[in-house]
């Protein structure tokens, strides 16, 4: 598989700030990358960088198999963190004048934002200045900027943030039908649930440090294994736990424990070494970590800071 | 189209879509009219009235006579400017010169006056109508309710409230301005309403002291008319003057156009300069500048903005000079009468490019400035720390050039500063009526390009740095390590 994006020991400083340090991560043709830190971690600097609108002090980044240049603008739609358009633009001349920034012909780039704007149901507010419109239907306006030129690398910086629930939920399907049509998708975030539901690969940043790059099960595999047991004894006697705590009393001397597996150790050994020794158990539930608690763990604190 | 060619069409469209383009297009026009219109109302009246109660006659006759003369002999001159303009043969030949004494002005009156004299001048279709200048004072009489008989005590009392209004006059109604009353023997009064008769009360002493001088003469046995000889004479003055619009008048006449010019450059590059800073900083705070740094470099960028705006400015510029000439040529008097010499200044042919070119570099100084002030600002309350010093240290200087020229067009003040490439183009624009040489224009060119260029890439480094960085605005220190940062 190609990279759409290749970042090398990139390294990026402001006076004596190292904002992004070595950072060197991947990112496969035709994935969903979660692009994840909290604030101040250096993913806007990176997402600079990868636009040319930064240049790094050291290392190589290469975006669609070039240098960054703004000769990649064609195929690159990109919506930044801090948004805002021209007041007095209409809707639909905003869209164009994009479009023909990133070098449509007049003709297409018109054909294209008039059916986009149809699309993100903004029909009839074509010929409306910005100024008019709400926060909701400017932020649309400006994903379809950055669509209109149907971006082989799609780069959405922060794109849930200001977005309520239903707006998130349209903002999330454009995203797949996006990476359905082929195009790649880096997304900036730090909320973690719209990475948990979108992202093929996430990359952790922190302090400018990458902390973790991989596949959801990889981030999750980070964390020792947890379970849910129902029994009536305690089961830290048995091998390979590491930690146990009552959560629930069941009743009748039913008690459910949150079990901690010792690392390496396999929920399905523990299972078949209670069956085959006679441990009774009436609930065998295993705990799926949500990224949060992956990341929480990476980090060694909080990272959420907003709720999706 | 090239990405600086959106850019800019995009800043273009923008701008002379809002209000303020607008108005700011129609305030000359405007104001031009609103001047023109409270001149010609506030002007004081032409023409006013005197009343004179002289039981002799004589002063009287004396006074109107040489108002007569006076008169005719400003006809003459004004009739003579009419020839030069239009190429025609001078009234009455050569015989009556600049300074007509009083005899040659009795021959053009006894001649048929300006009437007779047009007719031999022959005037082409085109040229406007001569038009004589108004009389200044015309003689009433005195009013019947004011006694003529009871002293001038009685006279001033009766005639004070007449003073305070107007009158009826051959030529309507038009203030007293003066009240004379003579008395046989004794002192001539007067009342004036205090505003418009000055010339008259120096007029009517003239004539007084002329007839004091012929009654002394005569008392020591001079004949009245060797006394009348005496008096009459008058020393021979041979004026040798350009024709109207010439000579020194022409040095400032020929500077018109290009003095105007640097108004019309220093206000549309304000302008356009203060709706540039506007723009970027709504463009920063707006915080939509990075979607559009994702397609544009920030070169393009400040390019286009300078090209849109630079459109914008000409717009402005074309409407307004579209507008001046417009009224000019559309008048008759004394506006058209200085706006035709005063584009003679632009007949060589190299006077237009380089009228472009300071033009051209003049806006584009200014317009690099306020640019880079904008990308500096996160608000116009933050421009104003740099805008008030820039804006005051090129405005009061070219103002104070511009003064100087109009008021000594010798002045050292712009040649010296037509050396400093920030004024250049305003010095030299404000010099091209008065002819500068060759080899100074060229040395003075070439040090300004090289300027703009340099100005070009030191505030285009600060204003690449400066576009996305947040907080606090960059202080000096920072400016200036900002521009000699290289990319």
């Amino acid at each position: 598989m190609t990279a759409a994006l290749v970042l090398d020991g990139v390294v990026k400083r402001f006076g004596n700030f190292t904002a992004v340090d070595g950072l060197s991560f991947t990112v496969p043709d035709g994935t969903i990358f979660g692009f994840l830190g909290g604030n101040g971690a250096g993913k806007t600097t990176s997402v600079r960088m990868m636009l040319d609108i930064l240049r790094p002090d050291a290392g190589r980044i290469e975006v669609l198999g070039r240098a960054p240049s703004r000769a990649n603008a064609r195929q690159i739609g990109f919506l930044p963190e801090e948004r805002g358009l021209y007041r007095l633009m209409t809707v639909l001349d905003t869209v164009v004048y994009f479009g023909r920034l990133k070098g449509l012909a007049a003709a297409d780039a018109t054909k294209r934002a008039v059916a986009l704007i149809e699309r993100l149901g903004l029909g009839q507010w074509t010929c409306i200045p910005l100024e008019k419109l709400s926060k909701g239907m400017s932020q649309k306006v400006q994903l379809a900027t950055a669509l209109v030129n149907a971006p082989r690398l799609l780069i959405l910086d922060e794109p849930f943030s200001g977005l309520d629930p239903v707006n998130q939920g349209i903002l999330e399907e454009i995203v797949r039908e996006a990476a359905r049509d082929g195009a790649t998708v880096i997304f900036s975030t730090h909320v973690m649930q719209h990475a948990e539901r979108l992202a093929d690969r996430l990359l952790l940043l922190a302090r400018g440090h990458k902390i973790f790059e991989g596949t959801q099960e990889e981030a999750r595999a980070r964390l020792p294994p947890r379970l849910l047991l129902t029994a009536q004894t305690d089961p830290s006697a048995l091998p390979g736990i590491k930690s146990t705590r009552v959560i629930r009393d069941g009743g009748d001397g039913w008690r459910q424990w949150d079990v901690t597996l010792s690392p390496g150790q396999e929920a399905a050994g523990l299972l078949q070494h209670c069956t085959a020794n006679g441990f009774v158990l009436r609930g065998f539930e295993l705990a799926r970590p949500s990224l949060h608690d992956v990341f929480v763990h990476l980090m060694g604190g909080p990272l959420t800071e907003e709720k999706p | 189209m090239n990405r600086i060619l959106l850019v800019a069409r995009r800043d273009f469209r923008q701008v002379i879509a809002t209000r303020a383009f607008k108005v700011t297009l129609l305030f000359v026009p405007v104001m031009l009219g609103l001047v023109m219109a409270a001149t010609s109302f506030l002007r004081p009246p032409s023409t006013v009235a005197y009343v004179m109660a002289d039981a002799g006659g004589s002063t009287a006759t004396a006074v109107e006579r040489r108002l007569k003369l006076d008169y005719q002999r400003q006809v003459l001159r004004d009739l003579s400017a009419y020839a030069a303009r239009w190429n025609l043969p001078q009234p009455g030949g050569s015989r009556y010169g600049y300074q007509a004494d009083d005899t040659a002005v009795e021959d053009f009156i006894a001649q048929g006056g300006a009437e007779t004299a047009l007719k031999g001048m022959h005037p082409p279709p085109d040229a406007t109508s001569f038009k004589p200048p108004p009389l200044p004072y015309v003689r009433v009489p005195v009013p019947k309710d004011v006694p003529v008989d009871q002293g001038p005590a009685a006279f001033g009392a009766a005639i004070a409230p007449y003073l305070a209004s107007d009158i009826q006059t051959p030529e309507g109604k038009r203030p007293l301005a003066v009240a004379v009353y003579v008395a046989s023997g004794g002192p001539a009064r007067l009342w004036t309403n205090g505003r418009n008769g000055n010339a008259l009360i120096d007029t009517i002493q003239e004539e007084r002291t002329r007839q004091l001088r012929l009654a002394l003469l005569s008392a020591n046995g001079v004949t009245p008319v060797a006394a009348a000889r005496i008096e009459g004479i008058e020393a021979p003055l041979l004026v040798t003057a350009p024709p109207a619009g010439g000579g020194r008048s022409q040095l400032v006449v020929r500077s018109i156009v290009p003095l105007v010019l640097v108004y019309l450059l220093l206000m549309s590059s304000l302008i356009t300069g203060g709706m540039m800073l506007q723009g970027v900083i709504d463009e920063r705070s707006n915080r939509l500048l990075e979607a559009v740094l994702a397609c544009v470099e920030p070169r393009e960028l400040m390019l286009g903005k300078l090209i849109g705006l630079g459109a914008v400015g000409l717009t402005i510029l074309m409407a307004w000079i579209g507008c001046a000439l417009l009224a000019a040529f559309s008048m008759e008097g004394v506006v058209a009468d200085y706006l035709r010499p005063s584009l003679a200044a632009l007949n060589q042919p190299w006077m237009l490019p380089v009228l472009a070119f300071y033009f051209f570099c003049g806006y584009l100084i200014l317009a690099m400035i306020y640019l880079t002030i904008g990308s500096l600002s996160n608000s116009l309350q933050d421009a104003q720390v740099y805008l008030m010093p820039v804006t005051m240290a090129i405005l009061l200087p070219v103002m104070l050039m511009v003064q100087a020229s109009i008021t000594n067009p010798g002045s050292w003040l712009p040649g010296v500063m037509s050396w400093i490439p920030i004024y250049t183009p305003f010095a030299m624009l404000a010099r091209l009526g008065g002819g500068v040489p060759a080899w100074e224009m060229a040395a003075t060119g070439l040090l300004l390009a090289a300027f703009v260029a340099l100005e070009l890439v030191l505030l285009g480094r600060v204003f690449r740095a400066s576009l996305l960085s947040a907080g606090q605005p960059l202080g000096w220190g920072g400016f200036v390590k900002q521009m000699l940062r290289r990319d």
